[in-house]
This record gives structure tokens, sequence and C-alpha cells, in this order.
């Protein structure tokens, strides 16, 4: 038996080298994803977002506040604009991405205590530049009423522990559990590129043994395993997983060793998880292609899962605040899993039991083919290519 | 080039495959997108609590945080590891702790600290849990300040707790939510994906049921790029110019999304869009050998796409490397002027950089259609000659 898998998987190799579409979707594609996401979110937090200013006041105080907001990493003044709508102009030519108003006789109304107001507006359809902005420009006008309170209080002889304790009675400690950089590239690039290195083999798998209908070679693969359909499923795709296991073992030696991103879980989840997500991927294709033995349905229904994937993974936008159905559909996205496994048990470094049913899940995946290799040998010996 | 239109419009109807690209995933994968994402923000993120302090003060704090839209406190925990636990089991995404001498600083009059401890997993739920403490907490240090200041009148206490004050305004997204910001990027990139997807297809087809393997058949209405080109993107640009009405008109209205676009401006936009997009497709689709491998090259390009346009990470963050690289795909001005003529309501005139080079992809990818169609008619008449010679 063993033999004969080696056997298969030879002539799997061989397959492999002779269609180039495999070393581009199971090699080149994948180091290019790899290599995209983990240099694009290099900065780890968005810097130097471009805002404007509109000061129509323009006193030494209103100036000094420009310069602080500039003097901010995340936000770079570069424009000053007359008025609003100038400014709202700029933003709709993709220039800023927000602006200050500080409207005239604001420092006048600031010395004579009639509470002046200064306004911010941010776009809202770039989200994370917006937050972003958003929060420089909060600082600075709370920043603006404290300098106010701090001249009044050391005028009447405060010390400074007693200001602070006066401005700001009760502080918070923030404390950002494993990611206290708030880094993008942590975030999103530990989903979005296992999400893509599953697509791949998503796609692939169902490939490879759809084209043994297509090229008419179907009976010859079929005979090499004595008409088991185990044995030949096993013989084509264990070359596959060796390569993609090198592929996402790879990347994660890339991202927690090379890039140091947070793993306090460990190293066993993390081979673990690499393993498992690579096993259910195949197994998932396999049981597409089982279920519709035809190459282009099976490919599509795989295009399809893997690009809802990315949405209902919940990495981005919460499962929990979905509606109750996606909630439940969510379960069938074998990225969903690998997601909850990643944040409970590498990210946040739980023991692997506080994400067993997840594990057991993926396991599930993982077995999914058995259901279908009937279907499949017989579409083998029965079917012909349909395009 | 009539006959080519028509021979390409039978097609689309009649190629299971080509159908399911041009007409069904258009149709309905934005329906479950938008559905997906139809709830727009997060609301009562749980939160667990241990308050070490048991005092009318610390009882207020979780009150206005149990209170506000965003925060549900859901656990009261005897300590910080039970709370931990909690976060493990995913029953809470953040820890609010009163250590046990917070009430007595702030009578003291020293400064009071709280500790919050956020899982960092999701951003959206971080961002809910930490402005909504952070608000009750700015809301709790004015009372206290007013309490301490011995002003005369109301106002004055107002002045001295916000001498200056200030108003946030999000503009082009009145919801604030995540589906309205990055639903219209996603519409904009389905048409480019799908019409890719579809042409490459229809390529691979026409190559496979070539006797010889070649993308354009031996026939005596094919000897003529332009006449091929034409009918080819004419049928296209048709079927696209419906999809479009009904991706770009249709869905944002069922869903809600905000939508300001004038008529003119999304003509504008849209015409160069569709035609650099087609003429990229078929540019690429020469590249197509078998059918199914068209599926292999273009799914996973969305993601990467969507990355590139700046709707997610800002642009301007964007390394010049990608930035670069982002300007060959028709779909970087597409979502970007789209967003600005539809979603901030800009006119033609502020998206001139991106119809202008939506314009020159046209030009360009055009041109590089035409080439790689006669490179292909080439090969045939070679073949025509060398086997014509053969038989004599």
């Amino acid at each position: 038996m063993f033999s004969k898998i080696i056997h298969i998987a030879g002539r799997e190799c061989r397959q492999m080298f002779s269609n180039p579409i495999y070393f581009f979707c199971m090699i080149a594609f994948p180091i290019f994803v790899v290599s995209f996401f983990t240099t694009l979110m290099d900065d780890g937090q968005p810097v130097e977002l471009p805002i404007g200013v509109v000061d129509q006041d323009n006193t030494g105080t209103t100036r000094h506040l420009t310069r602080m907001l500039d003097g901010f990493q995340t936000s770079h003044v570069v424009g000053h604009y007359p008025n609003v709508n100038e400014a709202r102009n700029a933003i709709q030519r993709g220039e800023i991405y927000a602006f200050l108003l500080i409207p005239k006789g604001t420092t006048a109304g600031l010395m004579s205590q009639k509470q002046p107001k200064i306004s911010f507006y941010y776009n809202g359809v770039v989200m994370l530049a917006g937050s972003t902005t958003f929060k420089d420009l909060k600082t600075i006008s709370t920043l603006g009423s404290a300098a106010v309170g701090k001249t009044k209080l050391s005028m009447l002889g405060k010390t400074d522990k007693e200001i602070v304790a006066f401005l700001q009675p009760i502080t918070i400690d923030l404390h950002m559990i494993s990611n206290p950089w708030a880094n993008y590239n942590v975030y999103l690039s530990t989903t979005m590129v296992p999400g893509l290195l599953m697509l791949f083999i998503f796609l692939i798998t169902p490939y490879s043994i759809g084209t043994e209908l297509k090229f008419g070679r179907a009976k010859e693969w079929m005979g090499m395993a004595d008409n088991h359909p185990l044995i030949a499923m096993l013989g084509k795709l264990l070359p596959q997983t060796l390569i993609f296991l090198i592929i996402f073992l790879g990347f994660e030696f890339y991202i927690y060793h090379v890039m140091g991103f947070p793993h306090p879980g460990g190293v066993l989840p993390i081979i673990l998880l690499g393993v498992l997500a690579v096993v259910s991927a195949q197994s998932f294709g396999a049981f597409a292609f089982g279920l519709m033995p035809s190459l282009r349905m099976s490919m599509s229904v795989c295009s399809l899962w893997a690009m809802v994937s990315f949405s209902v993974a919940g990495a981005t936008f919460p499962v929990s605040a979905m509606d109750a159905p996606i909630q439940a559909l969510s379960w069938l996205f074998p990225l969903r899993h690998y997601y909850m496994i990643y944040q409970i048990n590498i990210f946040n470094g739980f023991p692997i039991e506080y994400a067993w049913i997840h594990w057991v899940c993926l396991l599930a995946f993982a077995i999914l083919p058995l259901l279908v290799m009937r279907n499949i040998k017989r579409s083998m010996l029965e079917f012909e290519y349909m395009p | 080039m009539a006959f080519i239109w028509g021979k390409e419009m039978k097609m689309t109807v009649k190629d299971e495959g080509v159908l399911i690209f041009f007409i069904l995933v258009p149709l309905l994968y934005p329906l479950l997108y938008s559905w997906i994402y139809n709830n727009e923000v997060v609301r009562e993120v749980p939160v667990a609590v241990v308050d070490n302090s048991r005092s009318a003060e610390s009882r207020e704090f979780i009150r206005k945080c149990n209170a506000s839209p965003d925060v549900d406190i859901a656990y009261y925990c005897k300590n910080l590891e039970e709370a931990r636990e909690l976060i493990g089991r995913q029953r809470v995404h953040g820890i609010i702790n009163f250590p046990s001498d917070f009430a007595k600083n702030i009578n003291r009059g020293t400064q009071a600290h709280v500790a919050l401890y956020c899982d960092m997993s999701l951003m959206l739920n971080y961002k809910a849990i930490y402005m909504t403490v952070q608000g009750v907490s700015s809301r709790m240090n004015s009372n206290i300040q007013i309490e301490k200041s011995n002003g005369f009148t109301d106002r004055d206490d107002e002045i001295t707790t916000k001498p200056l004050d200030f108003d946030e305004v999000q503009i082009f997204n009145p919801t604030g939510g995540y589906g309205n910001a990055i639903l219209p990027g996603v519409l904009i990139l389905i048409i480019q994906q799908t019409l890719l997807l579809g042409i490459g297809l229809a390529a691979g087809t026409a190559r496979e049921e070539n006797r010889y393997g070649y993308l354009v058949p031996i026939s005596r209405h094919y000897n003529g790029i332009f006449r091929i080109v034409g009918g080819k993107s004419l049928c296209y640009f048709m079927v696209y110019c419906i999809l479009s009405a009904y991706l770009l008109l249709v869905i944002p209205r069922m869903f809600g999304f905000t939508i300001m676009a004038s008529a003119q401006a999304l003509i504008g936009l849209m015409v160069p869009y569709l035609l650099s997009c087609i003429f990229f497709g078929m540019t690429i689709s020469c590249m197509i050998r078998y059918r199914e491998n068209v599926m292999l090259i273009v799914v996973f390009t969305s993601l990467i796409f969507l990355f590139m346009t700046g709707i997610s990470w800002p642009k301007n963050n964007i390394p010049a490397f990608w930035q670069g690289v982002s300007w060959i795909f028709p779909s970087t001005f597409g979502v970007r002027g789209f967003l600005t003529i539809s979603s901030m309501g800009g006119t033609l005139n502020d998206i001139k950089p991106e119809y202008e080079a939506l314009w020159l992809q046209v030009i360009i990818y055009f041109l590089t259609t035409c080439a790689v169609y006669q490179v292909h008619i080439n090969r045939v008449i070679d073949h025509v000659t060398h086997f014509g010679k053969h038989d004599k």
C-alpha cells in the first residue's frame, strides 16, 4: 500500500513540474502574498497622516495649537485653508483626512471666559485614517482646555501635583494585552495571509483532482491505486501537503521569529495550527470536489468560500455584531476557526483547551473527504469532463 | 465585428462558467456582503469588572459604562485572574479594574487610577471599550471638578470644566459604520474581478476548443484585430453597463449606504473604468492556457487589490514601491474615484487625476490587447500557411 502511495506521489510530482501553474500557486504567489502584507503595513500604525487647519483666529495661541498637532506622530499638518468649504474640498480631493476649525475670536473668548468652541471634521470613509486623526484632534482639544486650567491654577499657587489631580481626578491606565503598540501588521497580517494561503490550497486541491478528468488521466490514476480512492487521494495530495506545509510553517517562522510578532502561546500551538490549517483546507477542497465532481463548480464554490472567509472570520468586524444566521454560518469556514485558535491560544496565550471546540472543528474538516470517497471514485471512473 | 459581438454575446449566455462570473456573482455576491456588514457598528461589547474599591464612586463609573451604547458590563469578578479566565473563554473582551484606594484618592484630592485591560485581537472591540471608558472618566472628572471649584453659577461650572468647547463631526459616513466605509470599494472591485474572471474563462475556453490551442479561430470573420477586439469588448461593455447600474445604483439604496454621485460624475468615471478593466482583462487573458487557471490567478488578487486602493490601510502609508505597483490596476483609481464622487459627493473635477489615469490605462491596455491578438493572429496565419505548404 505504501509503495502505491509513493508511486502515485511520484506521478503527482511529475505533473506538478510539467504545469507551471502549480509553481505559481504553491510557491511564487504565496511568497508574494506574505511579502506584500508584511511590507505594506511595516509602519505598524498609520503615521504622518495629512490633515488641514482652518485657522480664522490666527493668534499665538491658535498657532501653538496647530504646532502641537503637527508634532504628533500620527498627524501632519499639510494645509491651511481660509474656510470650511475649501477644507472640505481638500478632503474630497483626497489631500487631507481631517481638519481642525478654529473660528474667529477663539483666543479672545478663552481669555474672557466665554467658552469658545472649536470643531474638528474627519473623514469617515477611510475608517482607519479617520479614527487615527480623530484621536489626535481630540487630544489637542483636551490639552487646549487643560492649558487654560493650568495657567489659572498655577496663578493661584497650586503645585503641579495638585493641578494634575484637579484637572484629571480619574485617569485610565490602558493595558493593550499582547499588542501594546496597536500594531496593524500584527493585527491584520496574522489572519489575512493565512486566509490567502488557505485560498491557494482550497483551489489547487480540486484543480489537481479535476484535471485528472479533464485531461483523461483519471482511469490511469485510479488504476495505480487498484481503484482504491483513499490510496489514490493520499498519494495525490501528499506532495502538495508537504509543499504547503513548508510554505505555511515558513510563513509562521517568518512572522513570529523573524518579525517578532507576539506569540505568548509558544511554539506548540503555532506548529499544530499550521499543520491543521493546511490539512483542513486540503480536505475542504477535496470534499468540495467530491460533492460536485465538476472542476468548474467545485473551484467556484471554493473561491466563494475562501473570499467570504475573510469577512466571516471576524478578524476585522466581529462576528458577534453580525446577524444571527451569519453567526451560525461562520462555523462552516475553516478560517473562522483558524482565527479563533490563533487569538486564544497563540496571541493571548491561553492553554489549548480554551479553544478546544475550534480545534475539533478543524479536525472535523480534515476528515470530511472520507464522506465523499465513493463519490470521487465513481466520478473518476465513470464521468466525462464537461467544460 | 457584429458577428464577433454576436458570438461573444451568445457565449456569455450559453457558457455556464462565464454566466456564473458575469451574471450570478455580481448579482448575488454584493447582497451577501451587504448582509454580513449590515449592522454597521459594534454595540454592547461585553466587559468584566473587578471592583476592589466597592465605593459609590466606582459603582457610578460602572453604571455609566453600562448605560453607554457600546459597552455591556457582563460580569463582576473577584480578582483579575478570574476576569482573565473570562477573556480566555471569549465571554468578555476587556477588564475594568478599580484599585482599593480608588474612592479614597478621589476624595482626598489626589489622582485616582482605573486600570483597563483590552483584548487586542479585534480592533473594533478595543475601540468601543476604550472610547466608552474614556468618555465616562472625562464626564466624571468634570463633575468632580465642579464640586471642588466653588463656582457661583452653573455657567461658571461649565467654563471651569471646559474653558474650550469642542465639537466632533464625522463627515461622509453618517452611521460611522464599517459597511458604509468598505462596501462601496468592494462593489467597484467586484466589477473588475468578475470581468477578469469572465474574460479569462472565455479566452481559456476559446483556446481549448481551438484544435491547435490558439486564441483566435481560423475563420474569415477573424482576420482583423480591430474587429476582434472591438467586437468582444463591445459585448463585455454592454453587459457591464447594466451590471454596474445594478451594483452602484440599486445595491447601495437597498442597504442604505451613502450615495451622492451625480449622473454626470458617475458616467464620467465608470466609462473609462469599465473600458480599462475590459482591455486589462483581455490582455491578461492571453496568458490563460486552460480555462480553470483563470480562477487560480485572479481570485487571490481581490484582497491585494482592495488593500492597494487605500480603503483600509491609508494610501499615504503605503510604501512607495507598492504605490507604484498599484497604478497598474484599474481598481486602484476606480475605487478612489468612486469613493470621492459617491461617498463624499465630489464632482468629476475632484477626481481629475483618477479619471485621467483611467483613460491612460484604457489607451495602454487597448494597445497591449491589440498587440496580444496580433501575435495570436500571426501564429494562426503561420500555422495556416505552414500547413498549406504541407498539403501541396
